[in-house]
């Protein structure tokens, strides 16, 4: 649509233009003598017509359009840097024209939604497994044929982009949360949750952290908080017996769900953890080792290493007998049902992407474990890959169905009210009731 | 000026008031450049630029035209474009409708980007737009098909390399040299079937065939070129039996057999399910129109895997925005707070400003050019800015306002603390809107008024109540009532400092204690529930109707006003 827009604006741009060539022709004046009118004021106008086309794409992120090539790649900015160099390759090989466009991760679903079907999204882009409910209900993504490299991709990736029996996506990496200590105030990784509870706030009483254990709670984070749901017990969908959720089974005011939010209520009381971290909070906190604990996952690591903190990634010890399991995601390339040409997308999936070079790139511009074996190998001896990986193996893929759209938001809302110290039981019994509502509309 | 002299003719908006005699000078100049313009205007020149931008607005005009049929848009778009590219060029090619002439530009940007999207979200209200219901029709059966492609489970797999006739890269036939490697068994494939290897003579060079039966191996630029003639191509497994199915390509360097097993009937207006093995159909999914889905008549529910199409559903999203117990439920308690966001945030800036206003209106005051470059400061800054870093102040464990005070207040927690802080922040965004506005207007109150005063003995109180805002209002009233307006749908000081929080505790749909009308519909467009557009112009168009209703209100109270003054 916006392109449309545009054009409209630079049609009506080079109308004030005529406008104003024309004014002074203008017969009833000129007839008599030779100065009608309309000065100034039209060069105005005229003046305006570069403006109007050249609206910088930082100020106004509507603007993003699709770019004119044979191929279009949206990707977010960690990983556009590194798509270039084989997009370019690709390009010079293959004798097309290859763009990858910057669209901010979390923008990159909807505007996928609203621009393909007109023709103005991409053909491949960057995106998480568990957008796919949402894509496929839209009639925007298409499935390929990854048979022919299946194979070398971890399996669980392969799952992921998995819907309704079809494959929808190439993945490259996996993602999951773990718990990040801080080796120089915790040399040694705790065997029990109790133990982290000890000696953080020992740390914490002798002055030494301002906080024992950081996630991001402000606002609240579902998602990082999975960990302790499935600790004790709680669940979001049930599982049929293959692995696939059951948008009829809703567990958020589960018995499980609500210790969860029990314990973390008593934590915030405790002083072990606090409601008013905000994600950039917790890096600086971690960061500035005024915290001994993060909870986070691989995409914080870059800014802790900047930082110049000594650490490790632990999987998530067990709480009072449970084994917390975080919810794991897989980032992919997908298909636009609506892509200039289907061919070209694959191809460079297939015979660019699904390369261990490639994976390997991918991986050094944003470390997440890359989803092809062979890849994973090269880079699984690195501690924190390591790390990520067994906080991992037990853990759930994140439910792809859409109704989890319907589930965040009250999710959330449940979590804030729980951390200001409303009983977890009814608001959760809240949450879960607006969300079977809105499944069920 | 000699020129000026001469005595031009009134122009068409017909002679002006007269203004007082320092605009005379202005006026003169005016007529002073009209001579070159006018000149520039009849000059040969002249007419070849006029000529030049209107060929260029017809060539923009027409690609424009091309595209939305390449795009495959209803016939009624290109047309009316047409007729309004048509229209224009009418307007400005001939002489006169001189009116006309300026006019246009401003009318076109009014059915852009106002009456266009009113009508576009009227139209939206009355329609099942959502992700689920995201394309057309002819989208929607396309989508259908497309992924329903299936490969029979023991069909071969090709590695291939695509083929040209060398002595016409651009139409001459293509192929493709297929291995089957699980076989070890080579082809050569055309649209007529597979020919082996070994009846086709291929020369090969370095292990790689590039040559057989006068197709040669096809560089990949040259394939690029064909890349939709290699999209379609078909070859059939065993071309006198149709059911072992066609070879198709998966990448330029894939193929294997795949088919749909779905097909559109049109007579029946339905989805057909295939067998593939027996051909035979084995359900059939009509269409609902009402709905925007294919149904199975089994359950009664859309089938799986097909999208949706955008189709009218009349008062559907009427009905259940005024029913829905999820929508209704908090939108008493949003609208209320609305109006006290939007009225707080009006008076106070306008207090705040005018205070200040007044204040270094005053001449005892060192400076005042300074401070008041100061004040706009945060006008000058961008709100998303801003808001951020303001969000971060508030913070109550970790934020600057809770270091310096007292105590751990709740800025942005506790229900109430986050509305005052909403419109604390919103204040500060807003006063120097009002300052420069309202210090504009008090220059306009002429001194002896309030030297009058003074002289009957009037105080400072007194002459703020009787001469300063009632002749402020006049010039203020119309700002006062935009303002109120722009705040009822302040969606950046809600969205971005609170984002609707806290949380209304027991609410029927997600929604918090800030939220006001606009950014509960974004809830619901984007939201929980995921995109519901329809549902959300509904909601947009009752504040839109709120909006006006206030403001046919306000302006029918502002005139008066006015009226006094003149």
């Amino acid at each position: 649509m916006s392109a449309v827009l545009r054009a409209f604006a630079l049609l009506v741009a080079l109308l004030l233009l005529v406008a104003a060539c024309e004014a002074e022709e203008d017969p009833d004046e000129v007839a008599e003598e030779p100065e009608p009118e309309e000065p100034e004021e039209e060069e105005e106008p005229e003046e305006e017509e570069p403006e109007e086309e050249e609206e910088p794409d930082e100020e106004e992120p509507e603007e993003i359009v699709r770019e004119e090539a044979d191929l279009v790649i949206w990707a977010d900015d960690t990983r556009t840097p590194a798509l270039e160099p084989f997009a370019e390759d690709f390009g010079d090989e293959e004798g097309v024209e290859v763009a990858v466009q910057e669209v901010p991760f979390d923008e990159i679903d909807e505007r996928v939604i609203d621009s393909a079907p007109a023709g103005e999204g991409p053909d491949i882009f960057i995106g998480a497994h568990d957008w796919l409910g949402r894509l496929v209900d839209a009639g925007v993504v298409t499935s390929i044929d990854v048979s022919g490299i299946e194979d070398e991709l971890v399996d669980v990736s392969v799952e992921a982009f998995t819907f309704d029996g079809a494959q929808y996506g190439l993945p490259y990496a996996t993602e999951n949360t773990g718990l990040i200590r801080n080796t120089e105030l915790v040399p040694d990784a705790p065997e029990t949750w109790d133990e982290v509870v000890e000696v953080g706030t020992q740390l914490q009483d002798d002055g030494e952290v301002e906080l024992p254990l950081v996630l991001p709670t402000e606002p609240a984070d579902p998602y990082h908080n999975y960990p302790f749901v499935t600790a004790y017990d709680g669940y979001v969908f049930g599982q049929e017996e293959d692995g696939t959720y059951d948008p009829t089974d809703l567990g958020i005011d589960s018995e499980g769900t609500i210790a969860a939010g029990e314990a973390m209520q008593g934590w915030i009381e405790d002083d072990f953890i606090s409601a008013d971290v905000s994600y950039d909070l917790m890096i600086d906190q971690f960061s500035s080792a005024d915290a001994a604990f993060a909870l986070t996952g691989p995409w914080a690591l870059p800014d802790f290493d900047d930082a110049d903190v000594e650490y490790e990634v632990d999987p998530f010890p067990e709480i009072e007998g449970g084994t917390p399991q975080p919810f794991v995601g897989v980032q992919g390339f997908m298909v636009s049902a609506f892509a200039e040409s289907e061919l070209l997308a694959e191809t460079f999936l297939v015979d660019y992407m699904a390369t261990q070079e490639a994976q390997l790139e991918m991986f050094d511009a944003d470390p997440r474990p890359p989803a092809m074996e062979s890849a994973f190998e090269e880079v699984a001896d690195d501690p924190n890959i390591e790390g990520f990986g067994e906080a991992g193996i037990e853990g759930q893929p994140m439910p792809a169905i859409p109704e989890m759209d319907s589930v965040w938001e009250a999710w959330t809302d449940g979590y804030e009210l729980i951390y200001e110290g409303e009983d977890p039981e009814e608001a959760f019994g809240t949450a879960a009731e607006q969300i079977r509502e809105l499944i069920g509309e | 000026m000699s020129q000026a002299a001469g005595g031009s003719g009134p122009g068409p908006s017909g002679p002006g008031p007269l203004g007082p005699p320092s605009q005379e000078s202005l006026g003169a100049r005016f007529q002073a450049q009209r001579g070159w313009w006018s000149r520039f205007g009849d000059s040969a020149l002249g007419v070849v630029v006029k000529l030049a931008a209107l060929a260029a607005f017809i060539a923009l005009a027409l690609a424009m035209i091309v595209r939305m049929v390449s795009l495959g848009a209803p016939m009624w778009a290109p047309a009316l474009t047409g007729l309004a590219t048509l229209g224009i060029v009418w307007v400005y090619l001939g002489r006169g409708k001189l009116p006309l002439k300026y006019l246009v530009p401003g009318l076109a940007f009014l059915v852009l980007f106002q009456l266009f999207p009113f009508g576009y979200t009227i139209y939206i209200a009355f329609t099942n737009y959502s992700i689920a219901n995201n394309l057309s029709y002819e989208q929607s059966i396309e989508r259908g098909i497309a992924e329903s492609m299936q490969t029979p489970e023991d069909a071969p797999e090709f590695s291939v390399t695509p083929m040209i006739e060398p002595d016409d890269l651009e139409q001459g036939e293509i192929a493709l040299w297929m291995v089957d490697e699980e076989d070890d068994e080579e082809f050569l494939g055309t649209a007529d079937g597979l020919q082996p290897a070994e009846e086709v003579d291929p020369v090969v060079e370095d292990g790689e065939v590039v040559e057989a039966e006068g197709f040669e191996r096809a560089s990949l630029g040259d394939a690029q070129d064909r890349l939709e003639d290699f999209e379609e191509l078909r070859i059939p497994l065993d071309p006198d039996d149709e059911e072992t199915g066609e070879v198709r390509l998966v990448t330029l360097s894939r193929a294997s057999v795949s088919e749909p097993t779905r097909q559109f009937d049109e007579e029946r207006d339905a989805l057909v399910q295939i067998d593939l093995d027996t051909g035979e159909e084995e359900a059939v999914y009509p269409a609902d129109h009402d709905r925007g889905f294919f149904i199975d008549p089994d359950t009664g529910q859309r089938i799986a895997g097909v999208p949706g199409w955008r189709t009218w559903i009349g008062a559907d999203n009427w009905v259940r925005a005024f029913t829905s117990e999820t929508i209704r439920g908090p939108f008493l308690q949003v609208l209320v707070w609305t109006y006290i966001f939007a009225g707080a945030s009006t008076l106070l800036t306008f207090a705040l400003g005018l205070g200040l206003a007044i204040t270094f209106n005053e001449s005892r005051i060192k400076g005042r050019k300074l401070w008041r470059a100061l004040l706009i400061i945060p006008y000058a800054l961008p709100t998303f800015l801003t808001a951020l870093i303001w969000r971060g102040m508030m913070n109550r464990s970790f934020g600057v306002l809770n270091d310096i005070l007292p105590g751990q207040i709740p800025w942005l927690v506790d229900p109430t603390w986050a509305q005052f802080s909403v419109i604390l922040v919103n204040l500060w965004f807003g006063f120097p809107y009002m300052f420069l506005i309202t210090f504009g207007a008090l220059q306009s109150i002429p001194a002896d008024l309030y030297e009058a005063a003074k002289v009957d003995g009037a105080g400072p109180v007194g002459r703020l109540r009787r001469i300063t805002l009632p002749l402020l209002l006049v010039t203020t009233a119309p700002v006062l009532l935009a303002t109120f307006a722009f705040n009822f749908n302040n969606f950046n000081a809600i969205f971005l400092v609170t984002g609707g929080n806290p949380p209304i505790s027991g609410a029927a749909t997600p929604v918090g204690h800030t939220d006001i009308l606009i950014s509960y519909t974004y809830r619901i467009a984007f939201g929980a529930g995921g995109g519901d557009y329809g549902l959300a112009s509904v909601v947009a168009l009752v504040t839109f109707a709120m909006v006006a209703i206030i403001s046919v209100f306000a302006f029918r109270y502002i005139r008066p006003l006015e009226e006094v003054y003149q």
